[in-house]
């Protein structure tokens, strides 16, 4: 199993004390799936992506990752490997380059060796070969950050993650503000992900798709398995 | 000429009496006139603040006249303490969306970095002897605090105001893996920034637009412009010197916690 969750609690402060919004939530991701998370708006389904990343405090439950635990993994290697895609995707100060190479900067990709045996940075041609694929090929790498689209960055945001190969996607609503053909984009994407044995938690309004492998529903701070394959 | 001559003090300055003192203040209530005339408000503030500074410079006046007689080691550092510690209380007064924890990391800052300046410039720069005597010390002391405060407290406020605004940011930045620093780097280098702009500004127009405070009191005192200068130049140099350490050491300290032990950024709704 890629990543398993085991009774996960969340509690958030509220107006008056600690509310838990996830209650005993338990799943398991295998390789090469697809799982959809679905609820109405306030059910906590951002909460449980920040939570399967290790991005919230106050969480109870057990976290495992390629059948390790969660404390054998420093947080920082962790969220490489169980990369989260913001709803908002946020571009940092800079060019489209400086974005999508932003992986590469930090020093959780040196940790535990030789800068020599880090992962090497793509290149420029390799950065606009990837964003050719995702239908941005007249976006020039030298572009501000700041001039794109909404959907534009969305994508971009999205390269950047899978640019750091993480085992695990968590999507939260990868297509609320995208337009269809984005949106088929970022779908084309995610798929590909899928069948390079990766395992995707795309959370979603409502609807789901019919080819999701596994569906989810969270209501009432319950998480219950409603479909799989 | 023989009023004057009888209204100069033993250490050369012009004394003001004090009907003349009083004077002074019409000033500010023609302003109070005008405010009320334009209904800007500002009456309450200006009789405070106006209050303020007479009882707050009287009764500095009289500590100090008091301390330089008294003239002790620990008095004079025991008077830098409580300075240290007044003006980390007004930092935190100025930073109502900081962490706790605030008090102690501006009063440590300032500490350090105040009395170190201070005892410099003292000791080896202007060589008094003995290396506390009040006279120095504590006028040095209360200009190098007074900015390092200001430099502090603005530094403070823009690291967690900038920290806050770049959330998403920060977020995108730690689902990538960033440490906190990693995350937190730009809004720290904004927060320094922030604090030194009033330092580097001040010494950009010192001696074109302006005569700093501590010369032209020495020149009011009879003293060399030229000698005035010098000192001018070594208090300033010592105060940026101590501003730029001080705003750096209190943000170095303190943007930290706005983070979890695990890195997770506490946003508005999740801190305690």
């Amino acid at each position: 199993m890629l990543l398993e969750a085991s009774s996960l609690t969340i509690t958030r402060p509220g107006d008056s004390g600690p509310v838990a919004v996830v209650s005993d939530a338990s799943l398991s991701l295998s390789e090469g799936t697809l799982n959809d998370i679905v609820g109405p708006s306030g059910s906590g389904k951002t909460t449980l992506l920040l939570a399967l990343a290790r991005l919230l405090p106050d969480v109870r439950g057990e976290l495992r990752l390629q059948g390790k635990a969660a404390s054998e993994w420093s947080p920082q290697e962790w969220r490489t490997r169980v990369a989260l895609l913001p709803q908002t995707s946020s571009m940092v100060p800079g060019t489209v380059a400086d974005n999508l190479l932003l992986p590469y900067t930090l020093k959780v990709r040196h940790h535990g060796g030789a800068p020599s045996e880090a992962p090497s940075a793509p290149t420029a041609d390799e950065l606009r070969a990837a964003l050719d694929q995702v239908g941005l090929a007249d976006i020039a790498l030298d572009r501000p950050s700041a001039r794109l689209s909404v959907g534009q960055a969305s994508r971009v945001a999205l390269l950047r993650v899978l640019l750091t190969a993480p085992a695990v996607l968590l999507l939260d609503e990868p297509d609320a503000a995208l337009d269809d053909e984005s949106a088929a984009q970022v779908a084309d994407m995610t798929r590909e992900f899928v069948s390079a044995r990766g395992a995707v938690v795309r959370v979603r309004h409502l609807r789901s798709d019919a080819e999701a492998d596994a569906l989810f529903r969270l209501e009432g701070g319950r998480l219950t398995e409603v479909t799989s394959r | 000429m023989n009023v004057v001559t009888q209204a100069v003090t033993a250490g050369g300055v012009v004394d003001i009496g004090w009907v003349q003192l009083l004077l002074a203040t019409g000033f500010i209530i023609i302003t109070g006139a005008i405010s009320l005339a334009l209904g800007l408000g500002l009456v309450k503030d200006l009789s405070i603040a106006t209050v303020r500074t007479y009882v707050q410079l009287l009764a500095l006046g009289i500590v100090l006249r008091w301390a330089f007689g008294f003239n002790t080691w620990w008095l004079v550092l025991g008077l830098l303490t409580v300075m240290v510690l007044a003006a980390a209380r007004i930092i935190l007064k100025r930073s109502p969306d900081a962490p706790p924890g605030l008090f102690a990391t501006s009063a440590l800052s300032m500490a350090v970095t105040g009395f170190i300046v201070t005892f410099a410039v003292t000791a080896v720069v202007i060589r008094i002897h003995p290396w506390w005597d009040a006279r120095y010390v504590l006028p040095i002391g209360g200009m190098v605090l007074g900015n390092s405060m200001t430099g502090i407290a603005l530094a403070l406020e823009r690291v967690f105001a900038d920290l806050d605004g770049r959330s998403g940011e920060i977020l995108a930045l730690t689902a990538l893996g960033a440490t906190p620093w990693e995350a937190a780097r730009a809004s720290v280098i904004t927060a320094v920034r922030a604090g030194l702009i009033p330092t580097i500004n001040s010494m950009a127009a010192v001696g074109i637009v302006f005569i700093p405070g501590m010369m032209t009191g020495q020149i009011l005192a009879g003293a060399d412009p030229l000698a005035a200068t010098k000192y001018q130049i070594v208090v300033m140099l010592m105060v940026s010197a101590a501003t730029a350490v001080g705003s750096i050491m209190a943000v170095m300290l303190s943007y930290r916690r706005r983070f979890t032990a695990d890195g997770v950024f506490l946003e508005k709704g999740a801190r305690v």
